[in-house]
């Protein structure tokens, strides 16, 4: 480089494009090449079990929108739709009821505070293997405590009417406090002078969390729907470790339908198949939520 | 330069995108070879003379052990295979548990397409030696039992049978158990209740030995059929006359009149109380056995190998019978043999040899019998004065040695742990959430034709 | 003013204050349901883990262990092979923060303070990258790494989250936020590429920095899918997974030993609760700041 006395700009900008690389190559190898390898063997008949496979057209497709996948495919989409409502419900309003009970600013409320929050960052294997046990038909001390108000025993899990609220529950306790986070330091961030203007009017306290609290909390509740619903339709761990989908695929969520055909049938052709419409979702998803983003949100600025 | 350097990155970017759809290469180990390369290596691999071979073991090796097998037999797990390290001075072998047999199954299988990560040796339940065979995952035994002299003449002929794959004896049988009808005998020999041996008794037995409360409640269940394994409740299909797989290969007769027949009988006797379906959650048996230990049901299905864990946990006398049949009364081999899987190293496999002999081997093997439920395996146990002592000891055991014969290699297909899980379920779902016997067995078996047309 | 509308001032007060007092009432008591609701979980793990088995199989659960069984942690350390999904845990977290940090800080800092002919198409790979999760790609991973012999290794576990979308958007925004001529100052200097981010950029964004790695260590360290798809065998096991598969062993067919599960799952926990509680304050603010941007 000494030789050709190159421009220092230009070798600033190489160096600045260094920076850089190392990242752009890790994306291309680990993210975005399995994408186009999960569209090539979505065409073949590829078996885990067996030594060798061909193309075989759109045999997969078929097998997905028109044949024996189907029934399972609209099984998955609507179980993921019920769990994402269900923890976009208690995230965003659970949160803000929760942000609105915890709203004091003193010690006791901070440490109480951190203590609603604590669970997000319980690890969710833990976590799931405590619910089991609290959810546990027999000895579990949720039907024990049931009994005792005259509710005979629930079979929380084993039961498809039960079992997703089961996994919600356990989403729930992990994920309430961290929208009541969100909403707090959101809350702080409104100026008093909104209040005081209200109060001078005569309004009531609820009149001014309609009028004033919710409107400018909206780009809060915005993102928190955004990032929640994206991240709810990815749910994968609580699923495998209460319920492994069942009982009879009621909880079979997204992911782990392309599991299962993944890692437990082995038939990496539909399980290739299945993750390409579930990207494609998800790319519709984040595209129309980023939409509506756009535009309808007012700005406190 | 700036500009080259990215229109560099993005060419790279736009081949490392597209290389994948250019054609079908191999991507490598992981049993991905194209039609033709994995044809050219098939032959290449059978040109590979097997003279040459040696099947001893000459350098110091450790070696790993996959099983299944569950808290309450770790100490003769650990008592084994001490004896074994400490019996020779060459091979160490360290035992693992994996999990269930089908969690052995998923791990074994990615282990096999990986190419790294296998086990020496390792168990497999029964039905999966159709398809490892076929997949090519095990290491035919014939020319170690042949080089070693091995006497495999003096397993049960229906146990060898069950470790084959086309005629290749690609396993050996290890913990040997089958279905049973285990009964609460000092219920049974007070209340006078005749147990059922044909399938058409099954009616009125249900109907006499089930115990009702004034409001109708079901205060003891005549049985329990497991809901969580499909093999407890196939024999019923099977003797009679039901083709799980009909010869074709590619179809199933689940949908027949007879099959159908059966699934109603087994959805009745849930809806009269004189039964229930167990489902298949993960605490269903330890649900069926607490129910049959404190006689909350007269009798259960369940495998042999449970036999001393019943006897130790139940204060009454356990009986055991066998099975009610149809037109046959055959039942299935259940429990695991014992596999090399083909990917190893020569020395490895070698050890593992070595080892699956001691596991196999007459001593190991009435460990296990007389600890556990788990049945003897040899002709010169089952058929001379020994088996007699054993049965002495275990005189429940008596409906099984009577009926050897009837002992059934599993149906051997390699679509069978995709179809197994799919009849499970739908017959959980059927029964528990009432759904419509006709149809519920015709969508299933039209998911069941679809993967063993398309495996 | 007159003495009537003084004293209904007076009134109007009054009543305001009650109403604060009876508002104030409500939220404590509100707010210690809550909390009470929220910890059982976690109580009930801790107590659970120091019954005996009699205890734990009890018809009317014990809110108290009757006597202390810490040796359930000595068998679920050395039955379940605790510690050495410990190191496992630990090396895995370890080779993913290291990464993803060093990684990270470049790339943010290229993004943001440095100029080069398409970095927005860059930028915009990037953060497509955001848009294709370990869930989708899996399939592919798995094999690929299965080709070049990394499953059940160190390497395998790390490799496909070496790089995190999310942790380059974050510290490029707050590196964004510094003023441009601190950089420029540091340049005249004589600082080079790594002494300003080392020395300007990394100090000055400390607690963002500290925070963003927070979150980092903690997703690693619990992180589930990943492992349980690429160390299937026991060597390379992680502790999420390792708890999972002490439930599938010591609550299936044969043994009800929760209470050795709820010793695991404690155990599973600690390192990262014992960081909650001292790193409250970025932890807290942890995934706020993200929603904040």
């Amino acid at each position: 480089m000494k030789e050709k006395r190159m421009n220092p700009r230009k070798v600033s900008a190489v160096k600045d494009f260094i920076c850089v690389v190392p990242v752009l190559i890790f994306l291309a190898i680990f993210t975005y090449y399995p994408i186009a390898e999960l569209f090539r063997i979505s065409f073949t008949d590829w078996n885990l079990l067996k030594d060798t496979w061909q193309y075989v057209g759109f045999k997969n497709w078929q097998w997905l929108f028109n044949g024996s996948g189907t029934r399972y495919l609209w099984n998955s989409l609507r179980v993921t739709v019920l769990y994402s409502i269900g923890e976009l419900t208690v995230t965003i309003v659970g949160g803000m009821i929760f942000a609105l009970i915890f709203n004091r600013m003193n010690k006791a409320f901070s440490a109480m505070r951190a203590i609603v929050f604590m669970p997000k960052y319980v690890a969710m294997s833990s976590a799931a293997v405590v619910f089991l046990w609290i959810l546990n038909t027999d000895t579990g001390i949720l039907n024990y405590l049931l009994s005792l108000v005259g509710i005979s025993a629930v079979d929380w899990l084993g039961d498809r009417n039960t079992a997703l609220i089961s996994v919600l529950m356990l989403t729930g306790w992990r994920c309430i406090g961290y929208g009541m986070m969100v909403y707090l330091s959101a809350m702080m961030g409104i100026s008093a002078d909104y209040y005081e203007a209200a109060s001078l009017d005569g309004a009531s306290s609820f009149q001014k969390f309609v009028s004033i609290t919710l409107p400018m909390l909206s780009p809060t509740t915005l993102f928190l729907f955004v990032t929640t619903f994206i991240s709810s339709m990815k749910v994968f761990q609580s699923v495998d470790i209460l319920t492994q989908g069942g009982p009879y695929r009621s909880t079979e969520v997204f992911v782990y339908n392309i599991y299962r055909y993944a890692m437990v049938d082995f038939r990496m052709d539909r399980a290739a198949t299945v993750a390409i419409f579930f990207f494609v979702l998800l790319l519709l998803v984040t595209v129309a939520t980023m939409k509506i983003s756009n535009g309808r949100i007012t700005y406190d600025s | 330069m700036r500009k080259k350097a990215a229109l560099v990155l993005a060419a790279a970017m736009v081949v490392g995108m597209t290389a994948g759809c250019s054609g079908g290469g191999s991507t490598g180990k992981a049993a991905v070879n194209n039609a033709d390369t994995a044809a050219e290596n098939a032959g290449g691999a059978a040109d590979t003379p097997a003279e040459e071979v040696s099947y001893e073991v000459t350098e110091p090796i450790t070696i790993t052990w996959w099983h299944a097998l569950e808290e309450q037999y770790s100490d003769t797990v650990t008592e084994i295979v001490n004896d074994f390290n400490s019996s020779q001075d060459l091979i160490t072998v360290e035992a693992e548990y994996v999990g269930s047999y089908s969690d052995v199954n998923e791990a074994l299988v990615a282990a096999h397409a990986a190419g790294n990560g296998l086990p020496a040796i390792t168990v497999a339940n029964t039905p999966y030696v159709a398809e490892y065979g076929a997949g090519g995952l095990t290491e035919d035994l014939t020319p170690y039992i042949e080089a070693s002299g091995y006497d495999i003449e003096d397993f049960g002929d229906g146990m060898v049978a069950a470790a084959q794959y086309d005629g290749k004896q690609v396993s050996l049988p290890f913990l040997i158990s089958t279905q049973i009808l285990f009964y609460n005998k000092d219920m049974v020999d007070a209340e006078g209740i005749t147990l059922p041996s044909t399938w058409d008794e099954m009616d009125a037995f249900m109907e006499a030995a089930t115990v009702k409360a004034a409001d109708g409640s079901t205060e003891r269940y005549a049985t329990i059929i497991p809901g969580w394994d499909q093999w407890y409740f196939e024999t019923f299909y099977l003797n009679q006359g039901v083709n799980i797989i009909n010869e074709d290969q590619v179809t199933t007769d689940l949908d027949g009149e007879t099959a159908v027949a059966i699934a109603g009988k087994l959805k009745e006797w849930c809806d009269n109380g004189y039964t229930y379906w167990t489902g298949t959650a993960d605490d269903a048996s330890s649900n069926m056995r607490s129910n049959f230990i404190s006689g909350k049901a007269l009798s259960v299905v369940h495998t042999t190998s449970l036999y001393n864990t019943y006897v130790d946990q139940c204060d009454f006398e356990i009986g055991m019978a066998w099975l009610p049949g149809g037109e046959t009364k055959n039942q299935e081999i259940g429990g695991c043999v014992l596999l090399i899987p083909s990917k190893n190293d020569q020395a490895t496999k070698n050890a593992a040899w070595q080892f699956m002999q001691y596991l196999c081997s007459k001593d190991v093997n009435m460990k296990w019998a007389e600890g556990t439920g788990y049945m003897p395996t040899r002709k010169s146990v089952l058929e001379t004065e020994e088996g007699q002592a054993f049965l002495e000891q275990k005189p429940a055991f008596q409906a099984i040695f009577d009926n050897l014969d009837l002992i059934n290699p599993r149906i051997q297909h390699s679509a069978w742990s995709q179809l197994s899980n799919i009849w499970k379920n739908a017959m959980a779902e059927m029964i528990l959430e009432n759904g419509d016997v006709q149809e519920s067995m015709e969508q299933m078996s039209l998911e069941i034709n679809d993967i063993l047309s398309d495996s | 003013m007159s003495k009537q509308e003084l004293s209904s001032a007076k009134a109007r007060n009054e009543s305001a204050k009650r109403n604060r007092r009876i508002k104030a009432a409500v939220q404590w008591v509100l707010a210690i349901i809550v909390v009470l609701i929220i910890v059982f979980p976690i109580y009930w793990m801790l107590v659970s883990s120091v019954k005996s088995q009699e205890e734990i199989l009890l018809a009317v659960p014990t809110l108290w262990p009757r006597e202390f069984h810490f040796e359930n942690y000595i068998n679920v350390l050395n039955r379940g092979n605790f510690a050495k999904y410990y190191w496992n845990t630990a090396v895995m977290t370890a080779g993913i923060l290291i990464s993803q940090v060093v990684t990270g800080i470049f790339a943010a800092y290229g993004f943001s303070k440095g100029k080069f002919r398409g970095q927005n198409v860059c930028f915009i790979i990037v953060l497509g990258a955001l848009m294709i999760p370990l869930q989708v790609t899996f399939i592919p991973l798995y094999i690929m790494m299965a080709n070049w012999g990394l499953s059940d290794t160190f390497l395998g576990l790390i490799l496909p989250e070496a790089v995190s979308p999310y942790y380059i958007f974050m510290l490029r925004q707050t590196f964004m936020a510094i003023d441009d001529s601190y950089v420029e100052a540091a340049r005249m200097d004589g600082l080079g590429r790594v002494g300003i981010i080392t020395k300007i950029l990394a100090p000055m964004c400390k607690s963002t920095l500290f925070t963003v790695t927070l979150v980092t260590f903690t997703n690693g360290w619990n992180s589930y899918f990943w492992p349980k798809i690429i160390a299937r065998g026991e060597k390379r096991r992680v502790l999420t997974i390792g708890l999972a598969q002490l439930q599938n062993t010591f609550a299936g067919n044969e043994t009800m030993n929760n209470h050795e599960i709820m010793a695991g799952a404690v155990l599973a926990v600690v390192p990262v609760i014992i960081l909650f509680f001292i790193f409250q304050k970025y932890m807290l603010t942890g995934y706020s700041k993200a929603a904040m941007k």
